[in-house]
């Protein structure tokens, strides 16, 4: 088997989704042929054992000839040996193909993720692309799977029919016939007791998020005490579930019944025709116990080759989804900006009059959370603006050059998991420099959250940091901000769910930290205010007032914003 | 963090033969009726032998032969049909219990047990084990029982067929029984590994997707797809593991299920040539023993699936609320204190870990009515006290008591009516609006939930969504503020005369937290209030403030007095707060 993942997953043909499938398909050829070769070997080596058990009984059994039953024997024991190898040997082809498949189509999928950045929250929800990285390739990877089976399913089904038609084409026909009719009687009835298990499933699923809403409603729950309430609630509906259930079980239990009655009746057809055929001479005892045989057989095939068309139309379904996202593009064009300002350089938005300048520790005051936003989005150059970096308009300048010069952090910037180090150092820019964590460490006062978690900066973040809670997650973000060290740094209330001993410590350290870098904050809170070179307040999208924090307290509307509790008292 | 416990294997056996015997006059029924079935599936081959005999010797009783097994046919089809049926309902009855008796003691879990294991494995539990139970209770155990069923009387039918051919099949046991055994060893380990690895996957393409804002502002492209490989490396590992060990079991199994018809059918055969055995016999006999081989491998099949049902259900009894009586959480008790009374702390004790005190000997009183903010660095104990006062934990030594009673001696209803917690987390119940107010008090009419939710403000999103919208994850999304306005209606309507409110504003955008803070001071109106703030100006209009420090009051007193005493309070208060008094 070939080393996984490929270093370059290619460039897929995505024109359509057979387009898509046919690629894959040929990149892996081998195996999927030597698959098709093996699954003919396994499929045909059973349908061809009731034949030599038939010669065994015939030749050797009944013609009282021990020579003949030992050769049929150890033809019987050679098929079954055939079976078990080229089974195998299918099972490890169809595996290398199938996950060589999915595995280039989860990368093929985590490669456009990241082409298309921070614009793909606006094109996509999180679900249609997760889907579409596990479901949809593990789809993928089934229907290359099934082609082996299907090769396998098909060839018997030839073998068989020739067989039996050579022994006796009456009770061939009527096999041939029977078998299909059974096959499509099963799936007249299976369909309507798939929709009922899909619905019941539903429900299942339905009372399972409830279950989980208990869960992740616990702590709320006990603080007003509904658990009465809502254990019968679950309980109704988990009967509601059991009721629905039941009523699938039913179904399902005449389903069974059918499949036991439809080959059976085939059976009684075959045993009564094949007797009449015995005693006439036409076909030998052994022939009918090789037709009772074929009649319960047939079944096999048959059903693993609607089962292979299913996988092939599921698989068709899934490439749809995974060509429909890889040829999204990104919003804007690339920059391909060739401009490189001198740095360290100033950031201005004309649009408010905000600047971040080198060395300074700049704070913002937005009157309302939205300017707030906006203004980082801007500056981020996140939304087209004309916003300028050392005099150079932001979109003449290359994206990469963009993201390493200027950072911006909000609350919803995401932490990744892993050990604590990469979590705060993902670029691996600090490596194992103890003052740089020492003072970003100090700096965002997040030491504690270092001490709590076992093994340290070596300890494993699990769940994006969910364990943390909202002020020890704003701390690592700003650890995090720090050590990555941009040439401009747009921190976005970064101590809002901070302690206020806390705060005042970040506030303090906050500036020497950054060193002769630029610093913006847009805050609201007093104590990191107070300690910044240059305030600006900013009301509907302007900038109204600039001073420090003690010259704009005289103003009335600065004090009002920064100091909430005044109006309430 | 620790995982919730996990029955052990012995517990686990004793429940299963517990849930066994529960319903034991309809298990008998559906095994009756199963063996019935499998009886009746045995006719054919033996009728089959008779035609094959009568043609020997020029006997034609076909036709007859043809209906009887058209009889037996019809009769099997419809007793498997009634016994699927008996077994489903049976299952489905014994499944609903399992996981209602699961939710009841989630719902009962202290909550200490539930913040030390973290929400995770408790969703997991309450997610994958429940379904994997249901597969195990729906498929595995019916399979495994009519496989075991169907093998024990094709046995009984081979010997009563010819006693000497039963020997033939035993050629399989030598191979087939140590295979499996291997096999089942680390099967189960493996395939869990294969899919925890596709876990992975799923997680950290979901941070990549997620997060992929962050990814671009941090130009972490690179490293994602490394990390994405690293998965895939990890995956394709595991997956060939279990590749490997199908590719050892497999040829071995399947050439085992072939070994005893050849040697049914050559030693057959043999006795045949010398008169041991009648044609018919040894015809009816390869066929009962290609028969066997169907159940059988079920029957291995199904053991695989049997452990991983056993093991999910060792989790779930890992739930049970009888281990979780020894941990603190309110007791069972029956005392109704009278009210409103003064809330009184004694001395208390109290450590998350044994030996690792959070708070050291704390002493309080708060009288009714009175406005009590507890301010202090994280870390200091505040939520932990704030728990204390709201009786969700049970200090290990001394005491909280209401107007003389303890709180861990209240009935478990009646503590709600007294002291209510409300944190910073808000959470949407699935539902609709009426049932999230319901929780609170399941017997408030229509005009009670308008009215609670009148005085939070909230009238007009709710009045525009109505009573009977659907709200929660998966329905109409509200927005934080909504959601923390439909917690404060709960509170009105739960309607206890002290609240405590931990840091319960704190993750509010600061546009919002104006219109909250209204909603809250009319909740707040007329109730004693312990507000734990880390925001001070919430704590300068209350009547004491408590500083705490390490776990014990460093500071207690009035606003004024605590700033002239000028102590750590007075020192925050100036930094934060001074400049704005000057100006």
């Amino acid at each position: 088997m070939r080393d996984l993942p490929a270093l370059d997953p290619g460039t897929p043909n995505t024109r359509s989704p057979a387009g898509y499938l046919r690629w894959i398909a040929g990149l892996h050829r081998g195996p999927l042929l030597l698959g098709m070769g093996y699954g003919i070997l396994c499929m045909l080596a059973p349908a061809l054992m009731p034949a030599a058990i038939g010669e065994a009984i015939d030749a050797g059994v009944g013609a009282r000839d021990q020579g003949a039953l030992l050769r049929w024997g150890a033809v019987v024991l050679l098929l079954g040996v055939v079976q078990a190898v080229a089974g195998i040997l299918q099972d490890r082809s169809g595996v290398a193909a199938s996950l060589g498949a999915a595995y280039r189509t989860l990368q093929l999928v985590t490669r456009q993720a990241t082409r298309l950045g921070a614009a793909l929250p606006k094109r996509l929800s999180t679900g249609d692309v997760v889907s579409a990285g596990v479901n949809d390739v593990v789809q993928i990877g089934g229907a290359l799977e099934a082609t082996g089976r299907a090769a396998g399913a098909v060839a018997t089904i030839v073998v068989v029919t020739a067989i039996m038609l050579a022994s006796s084409w009456q009770l061939g026909l009527v096999v041939l016939v029977g078998v299909p009719l059974m096959a499509l009687a099963a799936s007249l009835l299976i369909r309507p007791l798939h929709r009922r298990q899909g619905s019941v499933r539903a429900q299942q699923g339905e009372l399972n998020s409830h279950a989980v809403d208990v869960v992740s409603g616990l702590r709320v729950l006990r603080g007003i005490g509904g658990e009465k309430a809502f254990e019968k609630r679950y309980h109704a509906e988990s009967q509601r579930v059991r009721r629905a259930a039941a009523r699938v079980a039913r179904v399902e239990a005449l389903l069974g019944g059918a499949k036991v009655l439809l080959p059976g009746l085939l059976v009684v057809v075959v045993v009564r025709l094949g007797a009449q055929h015995v005693l006439a001479g036409r076909i030998t005892a052994g022939e009918l116990v090789a037709f009772y045989g074929y009649a319960v057989f047939l079944a096999t095939p048959l059903r693993r080759l609607t089962d292979a068309v299913d996988r092939f139309i599921r698989g068709h379904v899934a490439a749809r989804q995974v060509v429909r996202f890889l040829t999204l593009e990104p919003e804007a064009a690339p920059v391909t900006g060739r401009a490189r300002p001198h740095e360290p350089a100033a950031l201005a938005d004309p649009v408010s009059g905000v600047v971040a300048a080198p060395g300074r520790f700049t704070a913002v005051v937005c009157a309302s959370p939205a300017d707030a936003d906006a203004l980082a989005d801007r500056l981020g150059g996140y939304t087209p603006s004309t916003v300028t970096y050392g005099g150079v308009p932001l979109h003449e300048l290359p994206l990469d050059e963009v993201r390493r010069r200027v950072l911006v952090t909000d609350n919803d910037a995401r932490l990744f998991s892993g050990s604590l180090r990469t979590v705060l150092d993902p670029a691996g820019r600090a490596g194992d420099a103890g003052e740089v964590w020492d003072r970003a460490l100090d700096a965002a006062s997040a030491r504690d959250i270092l001490e709590g978690l076992p093994g340290g900066l070596d300890g494993v973040v699990v769940g994006a940091g969910t364990e943390f809670s909202g002020g020890q997650r704003q701390r690592l973000r700003l650890v995090r901000a720090l050590i990555s060290d941009p040439e401009v740094l747009i921190l976005v209330d970064p101590t809002s769910a901070v302690d206020a001993h806390t705060e005042a410590r970040i506030a303090q350290r906050l500036h020497t930290a950054r060193g002769g870098r630029a610093t913006l904050v847009l805050t609201t809170s007093p104590l990191l205010l107070d300690r910044a070179d240059h305030v600006l307040h900013v009301d509907a999208g302007e900038v109204v007032a600039a001073g420090t924090h003690d010259d704009l307290l005289a103003d009335p509307r600065y004090r009002s914003v920064v100091t909430r509790e005044e109006e309430a008292a | 963090m620790t995982l919730l416990p996990i029955a052990s294997a012995k517990e686990v056996r004793s429940y299963a033969r517990h849930l066994t015997l529960r319903h034991p006059a309809r298990l008998a029924g559906v095994l009756v009726l199963h063996g019935l079935a499998a009886v009746s599936g045995l006719v054919a081959p033996q009728l089959l032998g008779g035609v094959i005999e009568d043609a020997g010797h020029g006997v034609d009783r076909a036709g007859r032969t043809a209906l009887l097994i058209l009889l037996f046919v019809v009769v099997q089809s419809a007793l498997v049909a009634t016994a699927a049926y008996a077994s489903a309902t049976l299952g489905e009855k014994v499944l609903a219990a399992l996981r209602e008796e699961f939710v009841g003691n989630v719902l009962a879990l202290p909550l200490a047990t539930v913040e030390r294991a973290g929400t995770g494995d408790l969703v997991t539990r309450t997610t994958r084990d429940v379904d994997v139970l249901a597969r195990t209770v729906r498929q595995a155990v019916p399979d495994t029982l009519i496989a075991s069923v169907t093998i024990l009387i094709t046995l009984g039918a081979l010997v009563m067929t010819s006693p000497l051919l039963v020997l033939p099949c035993l050629i399989a046991v030598p191979s087939l029984w140590p295979a499996t055994r291997w096999y089942l060893a680390r099967a189960r380990e493996g395939y869990l590994r294969e899919n925890a690895t596709y876990s992975r996957i799923t997680e950290s393409l979901t941070e990549t997707v997620d997060g992929a804002r962050t990814v671009e502002a941090l130009r972490l492209a690179r490293r994602r797809l490394d990390r994405a490989d690293a998965d895939i490396t990890e995956a394709y590992r595991a997956a060939r593991y279990t590749l490997r060990l199908r590719t050892v079991f497999l040829p071995v199994s399947d050439v085992s299920y072939v070994l005893p018809v050849v040697a049914t059918l050559v030693v057959g055969g043999l006795f045949h040539l010398h008169g041991h055995a009648t044609l018919a016999e040894v015809t009816v006999a390869t066929l009962y023993v290609q028969q066997l081989l169907g159940p059988v491998d079920q029957l291995l099949f199904w053991t695989g699936e049997i452990q991983v049902g056993g093991a999910s259900l060792a989790r779930l009894l890992g739930v049970d609320r009888r281990r979780h009586t020894a941990g603190p959480g309110p007791g069972p008790g029956t005392a109704t204190p009278a009210e409103p009374g003064s809330l009184t702390v004694r001395s208390v004790r109290y450590a998350y870990r044994p030996g690792r005190d959070v708070l050291h000997g704390i002493d309080l009183d708060i009288s009714p009515g009175e406005r009590l903010a507890v301010v202090g660095p994280s870390g200091a104990g505040k939520s932990t006290l704030g728990r204390l006062l709201a009786g969700i934990h049970t200090p290990h030594s001394g005491s909280v008591s209401l107007a003389g009673t303890s709180l861990a001696d209240l009935a478990p209803g009646e503590l709600r009516h007294h002291v209510a917690l409300v944190t910073q987390e808000h959470h949407v119940f699935r539902g609709t609006l009426r049932d999230n107010l319901l929780i609170a008090k399941a017997d408030a009419d229509d005009a009670e939930l308008t009215a609670a939710l009148k005085t939070v403000g909230a009238t007009r999103w709710a009045a525009e969504l109505g009573l009977d919208a659907r709200i929660g994850s998966g329905a109409h999304p509200l927005s934080p503020a909504q959601a923390q306005q439909l917690s404060l209606a709960r509170l009105l309507l739960t309607n206890p005369h002290t609240l405590v409110l931990d840091e319960a504003t704190s993750l509010i955008p600061p546009g919002a937290a104006r219109q909250l803070e209204r909603s809250l001071a009319a909740v707040l109106e007329g109730r004693t209030v312990i507000a734990i703030a880390h925001r001070l100006h919430t704590a300068h209009d209350a009547d004491r403030i408590v500083v705490m420090e390490d776990g014990r009051i460093s500071e207690i007193g009035p606003h004024d007095a605590l700033v002239r005493q000028g102590g750590v309070y007075a020192g925050l208060w100036n930094s934060w707060h001074g400049r704005v008094t000057q100006g």
